[in-house]
Parts: C-alpha cells; structure tokens; sequence
C-alpha cells in the first residue's frame, strides 16, 4: 500500500499554486459541510464538486482509485445492513426470499456512501498537493498545537522507516519456514514479532533522541518554509467558501427531502 | 474498526472532537520533551503493525493492538493514538477529517481502558501474569472500542440499533485474536525488555530511586 501522500505534490496546478494554509481551512470547512448533508441530490452536486477539486488538483486518477477501493470495500456492507436493519414504518419495504428490505435504508446507505467518497476525494486535493511537511506546517498556522504537529511530522518519517524495517523482518521469517495461518501458533509468533519490533524501534528511538539533542534539539522544529498569500488566493478561498454556503442552504432550504423520507 | 465519514449526526461529531480535546489534553499532562519522539515513534511502529494482516478463515482481519499500546505506553496511549488516527486520515483519507473525532475517543479509548486492565496485574502473581493480563488488556481494548462504536451509532439515529449490534459482533473474533497477539508479546517484552512496559515494577534489587522513578512512567 503505498503511503506518500505527497508523492504528485510537485505536480503544477490551481490547487497546488494555493497557499497550503487557506487551502486547509477551507476546504476543511468545505468537508465538514459535505458532512452534515441530508438529502441525495445535494450530496451528488457535493461529489460533483469533490470530482472537479480532485480535476483541478491534476492528480493521477490510479493513485487515487487505488485508495478508493479500500474505502468502498468499506461502505458496501452498509448497502445490505441499512435496507435489512432500517425500522420500516411506511409501506416502502419489498420481501426478497422471506428477508424484508426497506427502501428508506437503501437511501440512507447511497447517501452514506456518496458522502463519505466526496470526503475522501476533497482530502486528497487538500494535502495530496503539498508536501507532507509543509501541509503540518500550514496546520501549525492555523494553530494546531506544535507538539502535535511535530509528532505527526516525527511519526510520517518513522512509518517509512518501520515498513522496511518490518519488511525484512518478514523476509527473514519466511526464509526459516514460516507460514501464516488461522491457528494459535501463528498468532504467538505475531506476537513475538510485534514485540521485536516493538524494542527495536525503542532502542532506535533512543539513539536518534541522543542524536537530536546533540544537535542543538530543544523542543522545537525550525522549518525554512515560509508562506505567502495574495488576491488569487483569497479569490479560491471565498469560492469554496460560498460553494460550501450553498450547498448547505439548498439542503437545508426545503426544496429537496432528506434521504430518510424521499429520492429527491 | 473505525467509522467513516457521512454516517454520524453533527451533534455525535462534535462530541467526538470535545471528548478528544478534552482527553488529549489530560493525557498529555506534564509531558516531557523527551516524550515527544518516544510516543511519536511508538505511533508509527502500532500504524506500521497494524498493516499485518491474520488469516481468519476464508477472510483475513487486521490488527489493531489497541490494547498492546496501553500496555506499553500507559495514558500516553491516547495521544498515540490518536496521532494514529490523523495519519491515517492524512494518508489514506480513510476515516476522514471529520470522524477524526469519534475514531479518537472510540481507539484511544479503548487504549486508555486497556491500560486500566494492564494495572490490575499488580494484585494478582499468577504463574503467566504477564501473559494473562496482556491478553485481558488486549480484548478490553478491542471490546471497550466496540463499545464506544455502538454508542455512536445508537445515539445518531435508531435507524442504527441493528448496524451497531452487528458492529459489536464483528468485534468478538478480533478481541480474541488481539488477546493472543498482546498476551505472547507481553510475556516477550517481560523477558526481553521488561522496562518497555507501562506501570512495569522492577525487581527488589533495584535501588529505591529506580523504583520511584519507575513508578512515575
């Protein structure tokens, strides 16, 4: 699974070009906004716009659909649980070998699932464009904690790390034989690994402390990146904004029902 | 086992973000500098691990080791976390940016509670104390977890009661698989590096001062 997120931020395009701070917030709020819908016609026009930040962002659409398939692998139960667990009280339920399927957890389940691959589509416009450490940075800005974004930054750099770590690891098991299976020796020598693991990267951890404070570490992380925002970036920023007002007041204006009652 | 975004009410969301807010606060209490890359290292080595995926039959679930960070890391286990959980948002975009509050509160909750079971080892000395507790702390993480999950399915909707029932029993089977994983690598980490346990007491040989300031980690 590969886990740069940052691996097409070089990648030049609107998106891109936008300072990474009112990038965030506002398609932070533009998500948080997605979040809160209720009716189907709206959370389509969301997708919509979600698909077209993810156009102007230039990203490879493989690299995105590759992650997609875990999210919808995800969703896809809630098409069977919803309809088969909804509290029909209307008539609107159909009888499919003795099993009763509600229409309303049907609606319910695509509004779910429309949602969320806006979500997710939105968040790889917003920090798939930058690089990692500037995308934390820009979260600093927008006063996220420092010590929490310094351990992001230390924990994104360490996963690298591990993978290749716990990668030879597992090549050096299978070397002497080892073969995974659904039985209780299997999950005691998953222990034991994970334990390996476990002191080998506390050991580590130590040294490379040792070696931070030995260059001059106390506390703080000093970065060279610096931002800047003019007009073209204050312009985007208030486009999502209204776009996110929008979709809001046409959702909550009336004009369409809420998934739980109607299509449309 | 985490919940995805569009599922949950705006009311449950914004309870999931104070609850983070205010446990994460209280767990990072007199932190120290030196913390900080020690439980950012630990973040990346449960994130890394939970990667590994166990055959269960004919499909395959993997780990979580919820319980396996409170055992190592104490009440650090929450901000550990739900570092965990902002990666995985980050990287992926699973989960999403806003259930990163809910997933917090539900995993690291589960972290804290095992924690709690962890502790209690100390007034028993079974043969396998290490063993049996780590295995208790690792299937009370995954249930307590499960727990939190259900509640905010319930209280988002009734339209949900039937969704959290079968979400709590998707967790059986995972408890009982952690409770293995954690108990084999509690006893191992006994043997190997006893001081990378949370709460660990040394042995009587040790001068007062190591045990005081063992007791403080």
């Amino acid at each position: 699974m590969p886990l740069d997120i940052d691996r097409f931020a070089h990648l030049e395009s609107s998106i891109q070009r936008w300072d990474p701070r009112i990038k965030i917030f506002s398609l932070g709020l533009f998500v948080f906004s997605v979040a809160i819908i209720q009716t189907l016609p709206i959370a389509l026009l969301a997708l919509g716009v979600a698909l077209y930040f993810l156009r102007l962002s230039g990203l490879p659409l493989d690299f995105v659909s590759h992650s997609m398939k875990f999210i919808i692998f995800f969703l896809l139960p809630f098409f069977i649980i919803m309809p088969l667990s909804y509290p029909s009280s209307s008539d609107m339920h159909y009888h499919l070998w003795g099993l009763t399927l509600a229409i309303e957890g049907l609606r319910l389940a695509t509004l779910i699932f429309i949602k969320a691959v806006a979500i997710v589509l939105t968040t790889f416009a917003m920090f798939g464009s930058s690089r990692f450490d500037v995308s934390m940075i820009a979260l600093q800005h927008l006063r996220v904690p420092k010590m929490l974004i310094q351990m992001l930054l230390f924990s994104y750099r360490y996963t690298f790390v591990f993978m290749e770590e716990m990668r030879r690891m597992q090549i050096a098991m299978r070397v002497r034989g080892f073969v995974l299976r659904s039985d209780m020796k299997t999950l005691k020598t998953i222990g034991n690994f994970v334990g390996t693991l476990l002191v080998r990267s506390f050991e580590r951890s130590e040294r490379v402390y040792k070696a931070m404070l030995s260059k001059g570490y106390q506390g703080e992380l000093h970065s060279t990146v610096t931002f800047s925002a003019d007009n073209s970036d204050y312009v985007k920023c208030a486009l999502v904004l209204v776009t996110a007002v929008a979709i809001l007041t046409l959702d909550f204006s009336g004009l369409f029902t809420a998934a739980s009652v109607g299509w449309y | 086992m985490h919940i995805s975004d569009g599922i949950l009410s705006a009311p449950v969301l914004a309870a999931g973000f104070a609850g983070t807010v205010a446990l994460a606060a209280i767990t990072l209490r007199k932190m120290d500098m030196d913390e900080v890359p020690k439980v950012s290292v630990i973040t990346s080595v449960f994130f890394v691990a939970s990667l590994i995926h166990v055959p269960l039959g004919p499909s395959s679930v993997h780990l979580l080791l919820l319980g396996l960070v409170g055992v190592v890391l104490g009440i650090r286990a929450f901000p550990a976390i739900m570092l965990g959980v902002i990666l995985q948002t980050i990287l992926f975009g699973h989960g999403g940016v806003t259930v990163i509050g809910v997933n917090s509160v539900m995993l690291g909750g589960g972290g804290l509670f095992a924690y709690f079971v962890w502790q209690q080892r100390h007034r028993f000395s079974f043969k396998k104390n290490e063993a049996i507790f780590g295995a208790l702390a690792g299937a009370s993480g995954i249930l307590a977890s499960g727990i939190i999950l259900s509640i905010s399915l319930v209280t988002t909707g009734e339209h949900f009661f039937a969704t959290a029932a079968y979400t709590f029993a998707a967790h059986i089977p995972v408890a009982i698989i952690e409770a293995i994983v954690v108990g084999a690598c509690a006893s191992f980490l006994v043997k190997v590096k006893p001081d990378a346990l949370a709460g660990q007491r040394m042995p009587l040989v040790a001068t007062h001062a190591a045990v005081a300031s063992n007791e403080i980690k």
